[in-house]
């Protein structure tokens, strides 16, 4: 039987079985991750590069199907094309009317997006395609500027390694019970606007100003845009809602804690709060509590207890013979429960690493996702760090506070953004 | 660069104000990093606004004509009930208008329900069961088998969807068994022919079609 009769299929991993049931127009559960050059993009150049990078993962030439009890993942004919970015930021990919691969690469300007649906795969296996692609592009764009032999990649797993789902390997059945509970957090209501786009506001920093503003009150980066973001957050609350804590979500890679080389998903998320209506509101009062949560969060020992806790429903007998539609359901309800207990996202998916040579070439890398609520992401490429916002609302009164904290804070911050220049959006 | 003073904040792109602040900004404007969010309309709400309002439209004359001359009963209701299965079909038809196979299983079920409530509302004469299914599901089987053969799509993309559909010719045997019919020859030409095309799929596709029920239903 050939190819065609029994195309390959794969399970979702863990994390990626809940994206399909919980998604909607306003949560696309799509993310961007975006490659600034230095010069324009080259269409041509970017589609030989692509269809390159699309035949070392497999994967990503996969539909999403309904089964009878779960979602799947399917190989597919379906050709994997660029195209000139026409559509709004993180527009959704799945469900969507006509059947279509999990991923898009868009190229505006300068930009190369690579928006990818998450159920296909999270930040870090996301980054190593866009990486390939950018690495695939300027070979094809510059072939004389690099030394012979042509660097390689620093991401070189093998196929099974990258097609590998690290949560059925790592997960050990929990002993006690599988969840905690939060409490219910603030959340930001404001106008949002129209037809589900999203604001997309981005800051761009010199790294060694952020380094050296987080090193100086002994605090990781994280720790300090965690901390500055809970800030911004508290201070465009309604006096009457600041008794709720603010609560960000920040997803944790597991493969830092865990050997893999999966280009699946391969996350957790922690929850760091700070209940302004007890605690001081000053920057390093928010700090101590931050880096408190983060240590206490951050050992291999929670993250294997959090990661065998989700895993823990998968594997649920009961829960495996529920039928599809009637998971979808249930799936939907636990998640809008879950997200009452989350105020805002914040992702720092860390340093991108190019081959040498290839880092002259290339201006920033940038990421930012919808997830139905205000999300900040952050990496840093160079010596360029970048923040970005991805905004349901119309007001970007959480954002203005934290661009003004940091350059208050002697960071020197250049913002881009999405919005038309007239800041007219109907 | 432009600059934002009250912000603090060097701003990249060709925007007459801050963003942050919507204060007026200074300085030289470059080029946008971004696609500015577009404005355009949704593409069909003006049709199905309008396709909604001459629904509207016409069951408010029938009602009003219904109620100024009752003595026919309240036939509006029907007209009601007609339009509500012409949204049904169009809605399930344009929804799916991407994916034939889909559309074909959804009206494959809409179509049934839709015929056995009319015959029941106005009867139950039986020619729901008689006569359109036993006509109907191997028109589907048909459109089903054609689909896939004109598109040429997978075995994974056309078999659960072909196979509902032979399965679905089966359901007339009901009725004939249960001694529900009076014209049995539609009945069992329909089961005949689903029973032909069923083991055509066996032997055919018999290990595709394994593999589908294997994808589909991993636990």
């Amino acid at each position: 039987m050939n190819n065609r009769n029994i195309p390959p299929w794969w399970t979702l991993d863990n994390a990626a079985k809940i994206f399909p049931s919980t998604g909607s127009a306003h949560d696309s559960k799509v993310f961007r991750f975006a490659c600034e050059l230095r010069e324009p993009v080259d269409p041509q150049l970017l589609q030989s590069a692509l269809d390159k990078t699309v035949d070392r993962f497999p994967m990503y030439r996969s539909v999403m199907k309904r089964g009878w009890f779960w979602y799947y993942l399917e190989d597919s004919p379906l050709p994997a094309q660029v195209h000139r970015e026409e559509l709004p930021p993180c527009y959704p990919i799945y469900p969507s009317v006509r059947r279509s691969l999990l991923f898009r690469v868009l190229y505006y300007r300068r930009r190369i997006s690579l928006e990818v649906y998450h159920a296909l795969t999270d930040g870090t296996g996301a980054l190593n395609f866009l990486c390939a692609l950018v690495y695939e592009y300027l070979l094809l764009r510059c072939p004389d500027a690099f030394s012979q032999p042509v660097p390689p990649l620093p991401y070189d797993a093998s196929q099974s390694q990258r097609q590998a789902d690290s949560f059925q390997k790592y997960y050990e059945k929990p002993a006690g019970r599988p969840m905690g509970r939060f409490p219910v957090a603030y959340q930001i209501r404001r106008e949002r606007l129209p037809r589900n786009h999203l604001a997309i506001l981005e800051g761009q920093m010199p790294l060694e100003q952020v380094l050296a503003c987080a090193r100086a009150r002994g605090v990781t980066l994280t720790e300090l845009m965690t901390a500055v973001f809970l800030r911004a957050i508290h201070g465009g609350m309604r006096v009457r809602d600041r008794k709720k804590p603010v609560v960000i979500t920040i997803p944790v890679n597991l493969r830092s804690y865990f050997p893999s080389e999966s280009a699946r998903n391969f996350f957790a998320t922690i929850n760091v709060g700070y209940d302004f209506s007890t605690g001081e509101d000053s920057l390093e009062a928010v700090l101590k509590e931050v880096k408190r949560s983060f240590q206490d969060n951050l050992t291999a020992e929670k993250m294997r207890e959090r990661m065998n806790a989700l895993c823990a429903l998968e594997h649920s007998v009961p829960l495996r013979l529920v039928p599809l539609p009637l998971k979808d359901i249930v799936l939907r309800i636990a998640n809008k429960v879950a997200a009452r207990g989350v105020t805002a996202s914040f992702s720092n998916i860390g340093k991108v690493s190019m081959p040498k040579g290839m880092e002259e070439l290339i201006h920033l890398f940038s990421v930012f996702a919808c997830a139905g609520m205000l999300q900040a992401c952050a990496c840093s490429f160079g010596g360029v760090y970048v923040v970005s916002f991805a905004s349901p609302f119309r007001v970007c009164e959480t954002e203005r506070i934290f661009f003004r904290e940091l350059a208050r804070l002697g960071i020197r911050v250049a913002l881009t953004t999405n919005l038309p220049p007239e800041m007219e959006v109907h | 660069m432009l600059y934002c003073e009250k912000c603090g904040v060097y701003l990249s792109g060709s925007m007459n104000r801050c963003p942050l602040c919507q204060e007026k900004v200074a300085g030289q404007p470059e080029e946008d990093a971004y696609l500015p969010l577009p404005g355009t309309a949704r593409p069909y709400g003006l049709t199905v606004r309008l396709a909604a309002l001459l629904t509207v439209a016409a069951l408010t004359v029938c009602a009003a004509v219904n109620y100024c001359f009752p003595e026919g009963g309240w036939w509006f209701l029907f007209v009601a009930a007609g339009l509500a299965s012409v949204w049904l079909l169009t809605g399930i038809a344009f929804w799916k208008r991407r994916n034939p196979m889909k559309a074909i299983a959804w009206l494959l079920a809409a179509v049934p329900a839709l015929v056995l409530a009319w015959d029941w509302r106005t009867g139950f004469i039986g020619w729901s069961i008689n006569f359109v299914l036993p006509c109907f599901i191997p028109c589907m089987q048909l459109a089903a088998a054609g689909a896939a053969r004109v598109l040429r799509l997978r075995p994974a993309d056309y078999l659960f969807c072909l196979g509902i559909c032979i399965l679905a010719g089966f359901l007339p045997l009901i009725p004939l068994f249960c001694g529900a019919l009076w014209m049995i020859y539609p009945s069992v030409v329909c089961a005949g022919i689903s029973a032909i095309s069923l083991s055509a799929l066996l032997l055919f596709r018999g290990s595709a079609l394994k593999a589908e029920i294997i994808r589909r239903g991993h636990l």
